[in-house]
């Protein structure tokens, strides 16, 4: 217990801390400038200095620990006099231009220098003269009003981790050096953003719009992109959104943001959004009344299924939208249109490999809190780059690598370049080849865990026939480190899913997961990744992964929802679009989905949706797959609309409305019109409505409410214990498969940090950043090439050519080269081909092998 | 493997050279002022890609190199002449004429603060105190240091130096 005095009060805390944090908690405010909650003591600008007694200085209260009997004065006036002093000195060169710079109303030095400052300075000198630079698009950095305290290139080198800012020069000259306008590594992230105290750093989206005192609202809420869910809040005024900032230490994501969920909002507000209904006519889609439209969708529906039977009619959920629309989605599909066709694009990567866990592990086994991975002394990375699909979470990693933890990268990723410990170059094709060995070798010095007894066995087996891969570089290192680990957790990105034989390598993570007793993390790519599985949009599982072969699930469900339910196995994803190429499927509904660039073989994903009688897109935007349609719906997009999304910790929370739109409707509200006109009611007053039933007829979100989600109760696993453990008692076995076509290049899908989908290509600062795609390749090809930074390229699968920019990567150890799947006509996708893992049927990536040629 | 950088790089010897520099200390950081030292000589000045080559050679971020640069006076950030004259104008020197001796380079040598003469032969930096105010005024030419100076004895030295 430390006893201390501060302002004639006394203080007792069980914890050493620093007289600035004591102060605080005895609500003792004392002004500070280079000090920020989320960062290491500075002590740079002394704003904070406070008396203490039998010290002969005046003390940094940031920087200052408290000891036993100390006695402090925050406020004196030689203290004012001190601080009045430091700010006069601040402002002999900050230009003092607050009616025209944004920061004005929220500065901290206008606040500072209102309560201790100066009225008048008394320096005759000129102001130095900093020119400011407008290379950059996204960033205003106006080093003229840098006070030099380091906020930013702390945060950009401590906890971003990306240190692309500096302070440049010394003494009167230091100014923080904006680097990202010289494509230096910035990451866009804009944290530097939200802790520069003045108006050094501030974003272009929004420069001179607006004054921070006048939006009309604010909403928290939480990001569209991807599956972390990060907090953040949206300020809006005459509805639109002006900014999206993160509250200070708020959200799991605690105050950060990335570069999508801070500038990526534009979107929303874009020119190119679908305000009306279309309809084709003639051949072309027309716009049409929503009674009209809703109709003729009612009608056809109706009509396939009186003369085809439910089996002709399949539909396509959405990671983008809500849990409560994705229930609604499959209700409709299964209880009104009489389907279990109905999946989602988490077939070919997230949901496969979740589904594929959780037989054999159980129900949660991916369902670890983000903040976890930070305190893991090994982590290995597969399967994708974590700082680019989920960034939020890359951060921990990289804070996890900062306190001594060995990072084991398997494949590519960029973003763990200086954080990284180990390196493993896995062939192409041969993934689940390495992983089985890594297995093997675990297991022979490991043994048997004891718990599940087929897992033990199937491990057995496999060892037992797999040789061991001698030549792959790092392996042996890579097995001491997990042995002697005493808490390891594995980050698992969806690449290795997407192999014909992708069900080996989820097996062997398995395994890896199951010896070392590892906590396992699956990246997802888009935001509600989990809630569309658990909110049933999968062909075999009923909402909260009953499974609907189980005649007792079924049997409470048709009593909840009054009606039978469809009796036949439903088609996946891919066996959806096979059967519309067959005519086995006649009608199509999708929503907010786009196949037709998303999938691999845009071809054959267009000819099969071309050979449908119907097929409906509900979406925000004129897509691929919307151009193809018979009717196109308007929903309304994210701030927009409120509902719930679950995270890939499986944590559930609110995306809520932040503004009001006559542009369309929501998911859940288009879907319950044409029920209701096919006869099957749905009537819900508003996204709660529908959450209160879900809460019902699901035991995994049994009684879960708003209320509670908004108070932050809504943590794997809610109300209760996992409703399943490890289901199955076989490991299921695969085919046998050859891959690979021995090319000297292949293409990899790429997931860039600055894009995601191809929602982000429709906000302008996103598409300033990364305004075209790019083809990475390693150093070692682009030598055998002959390529540099900045050629443009074609690359060539059997399924179609590309143009793009190569972009050297000394990241990159093999002969892959990565292209991402974003922008219009110049997707990866497209150029590839696929063949289904017979155990997890997601899409296998075949005939990879490119050529590139400079054009 | 030789660190690449468009038109500029290291050479293997350099490599192995900044490798040995790096095994002398257990952080990489702690390499960076031998290395950009190295850099300089080996290019003359720091240009952005010297240190670039810096950065990849110890695996440390770019801009922590840049930073790191810019703080000390003795690397150049542009190109200088053949010879390097860092003069002292500090208080002792500027009391016994350094100012003037400023001058006397400016319309004998052709070289300006800061700049480099027409010829490439000179090059000048201003420098505070460097250590030699007994002796003074001091300037340092290349890496030799010269003291008790006056224009003729800065004519006679710089003979030296083509
Ligand atoms: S935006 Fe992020 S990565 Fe870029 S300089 Fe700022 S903190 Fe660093
Ligand atoms: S730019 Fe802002 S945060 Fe960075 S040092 Fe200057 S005042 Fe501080
Ligand atoms: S990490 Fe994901 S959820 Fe968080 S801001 Fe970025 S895109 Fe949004
Ligand atoms: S806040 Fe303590 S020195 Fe700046
Ligand atoms: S003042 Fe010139 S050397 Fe000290």
């Amino acid at each position: 217990m430390i006893t201390l005095t501060i302002n004639n009060k006394e203080i007792s805390l069980e914890q050493p801390m620093t007289v600035l944090e004591a102060s605080r908690q005895a609500g003792i405010k004392i002004p500070t400038l280079c000090y920020f909650e989320a960062l290491k003591p500075y002590g740079g600008c002394r704003l904070c200095v406070v008396e203490v007694e039998r010290m002969p200085r005046l003390q940094t209260a940031c920087t200052l620990m408290v000891a036993d009997g100390m006695v402090i004065q925050t406020e004196s006036d030689t203290i004012s006099e001190v601080r009045r002093g430091i700010l006069e000195f601040l402002l002999i060169n900050h230009p003092l231009d607050c009616p025209y710079c944004d920061k004005a109303g929220e500065c901290e030095l206008q606040d500072l220098v209102n309560k201790y400052g100066p009225a008048v300075g008394r320096h005759k000198e000129e102001k130095r003269k900093v020119p400011e630079s407008h290379k950059d698009q996204i960033l205003a950095r106006n080093m003229e009003r840098c006070v030099a305290c380091t906020r930013c290139v702390r945060m950009c080198s401590d906890v971003q981790g990306a240190s692309a800012i500096s302070m440049m020069g010394r003494g009167n000259d230091t100014r923080m050096e904006p680097f990202s306008a010289d494509s230096f590594n910035c990451e866009y992230c804009g944290n530097c953003l939200t802790v520069c105290p003045v108006g050094a750093i501030l974003s272009r989206l929004y420069l001179h719009s607006f004054r921070p005192w006048q939006v009309d609202r604010e909403v928290d809420t939480v990001c569209s992109y991807c599956g972390v869910g990060c907090s953040l809040t949206v300020q809006v005024r005459d509805d639109s959104i002006k900014r999206v900032i993160p509250k200070e230490g708020k959200g799991l994501n605690k105050g950060l943001l990335c570069s999508r969920g801070r500038f990526g909002y534009e979107y929303i507000g874009s020119d190119d959004r679908l305000t009306t209904p279309l309809v084709r006519k003639n051949g072309k889609l027309e716009p049409a009344t929503w009674t009209e439209a809703l109709e003729i969708v009612a009608d056809k529906l109706q009509g396939i299924r009186k003369e085809s039977g439910g089996v002709s009619i399949a539909g396509i959920a959405s990671p983008r939208c809500s849990n409560e629309d994705n229930y609604l989605f499959q209700k409709f599909m299964r209880m009104t249109c009489g389907t279990n066709n109905i999946d989602s694009i988490s077939r070919t990567g997230y949901g496969a490999a979740q589904k594929y866990f959780e037989d054999l592990l159980g129900q949660g086994i991916t369902s670890n809190l983000i903040d976890g991975l930070k305190n893991s002394e090994a982590i290995v990375v597969l399967g994708g780059d974590p700082t680019s699909i989920n960034p939020i979470l890359g951060l921990s990693i990289r804070e996890a690598a900062r306190r001594g933890a060995q990072i084991a990268v398997i494949g590519n990723a960029k973003g763990l370049e200086r954080f990284k410990t180990l390196q493993i170059t896995a062939p192409v094709f041969e993934e689940a080849a390495v992983l089985e060995s890594l297995l093997a070798q675990v297991f022979a010095s490991k043994g048997e865990r004891g718990e599940h007894a087929f897992l033990d066995r199937g491990i057995a087996d496999m060892a037992a026939g797999t040789s061991t891969v001698s030549d792959v570089k790092g392996l042996d290192d890579l097995k001491k480190i997990l042995l002697e680990s005493p808490s390891t957790s594995i980050v698992f990105g969806t690449d290795l899913v997407q192999r014909s034989d992708g069900h080996r390598s989820l097996f062997a993570v398995s395994g890896l997961t199951y010896l070392l007793e590892a906590r396992l993390y699956l990246l997802s790519e888009k935001a509600n990744e989990q809630g569309v599985i658990d909110a049933g949009c999968v062909p075999d599982m009923l909402p909260g992964g009953r499974p609907l072969h189980i005649e007792d699930f079924k049997k409470k469900f048709e009593m909840l929802w009054k009606d039978s339910l469809p009796d036949f196995k439903g088609k996946t994803l891919m066996e959806i679009i096979e059967g519309a190429r067959t005519g086995d499927i006649k009608a199509l509904y999708i929503m907010g989905e786009n196949p037709v660039f998303n999938l691999p073989d845009a071809k054959y994903v267009k000819e099969a949706l071309d050979s449908l009688d119907f097929l409906v897109v509900q979406d925000i935007f004129l897509s691929e797959t919307a151009e193809l349609a018979d009717v196109v719906l308007p929903a309304l997009g994210w701030a927009e609309r409120t509902g719930t999304v679950t995270n890939l910790e499986r944590r559930i929370q609110v995306q809520k409305k932040a503004v009001e739109t006559s542009a369309g409707m929501e998911d859940w509200r288009i879907i319950s019109e044409i029920s209701g006109k096919m006869g099957y009611k749905m009537e819900y007053k508003d996204s709660e409505d529908i959450m209160d039933e879900l809460a019902q007829v699901s035991p995994l979100y049994r009684d879960l409410t708003y209320k509670e989600i908004d108070r932050g109760k809504s943590i794997w696993p809610y109300h209760g214990e996992p409703l399943r453990g490890a289901e199955i008692s076989e490991i299921p076995a695969g085919e046998e498969v050859q891959s690979g076509n021995g090319a000297d290049y292949y293409l990899a899908v790429d997931r860039p940090l600055f894009h995601s989908g191809t929602l982000s290509r429709r906000s302008p600062a996103l598409t300033k950043i990364m305004p075209e795609p790019v083809l990475r390749i390693s150093a070692a090809s682009a030598e055998k090439l002959g390529l540099t930074d900045g050629d443009r390229v074609n690359v060539t699968t059997s399924a179609g050519s590309s143009e793009t920019v190569v972009v050297v990567d000394d990241s990159i150890t093999d002969n892959r080269v990565y292209m991402g799947n974003n922008f219009k006509d110049r997707g990866a996708c497209r150029l590839l081909n696929f063949r289904l893992d017979s155990v997890t049927k997601a899409p296998g990536i075949e005939g990879c092998g490119v050529t590139i040629e400079k054009r | 493997m030789a660190v690449r950088f468009e038109l500029i790089m290291f050479n293997e010897t350099v490599i192995n050279e900044i490798n040995g520099i790096r095994k002398k200390y257990p952080d990489r950081r702690s390499a960076l002022l031998p290395s950009l030292y190295i850099a300089q000589r080996e290019f003359g000045w720091l240009s952005l890609k010297a240190m670039s080559c810096v950065a990849k050679a110890l695996n440390l971020p770019e801009a922590d190199v840049r930073g790191t640069a810019s703080f000390y006076s003795m690397f150049k950030h542009n190109p200088v002449g053949r010879n390097v004259i860092q003069l002292c104008t500090n208080v002792s020197c500027m009391i016994l004429g350094a100012e003037k001796l400023v001058d006397f380079l400016k319309s004998k040598y052709g070289v300006h603060p800061n700049g480099t003469s027409e010829d490439g032969r000179f090059s000048l930096v201003i420098m505070e105190c460097i250590g030699a105010c007994g002796t003074a005024p001091a300037m340092l030419v290349n890496t030799d240091f010269h003291d008790e100076l006056s224009e003729s004895r800065i004519e006679e030295i710089l003979e030296k130096y083509k």
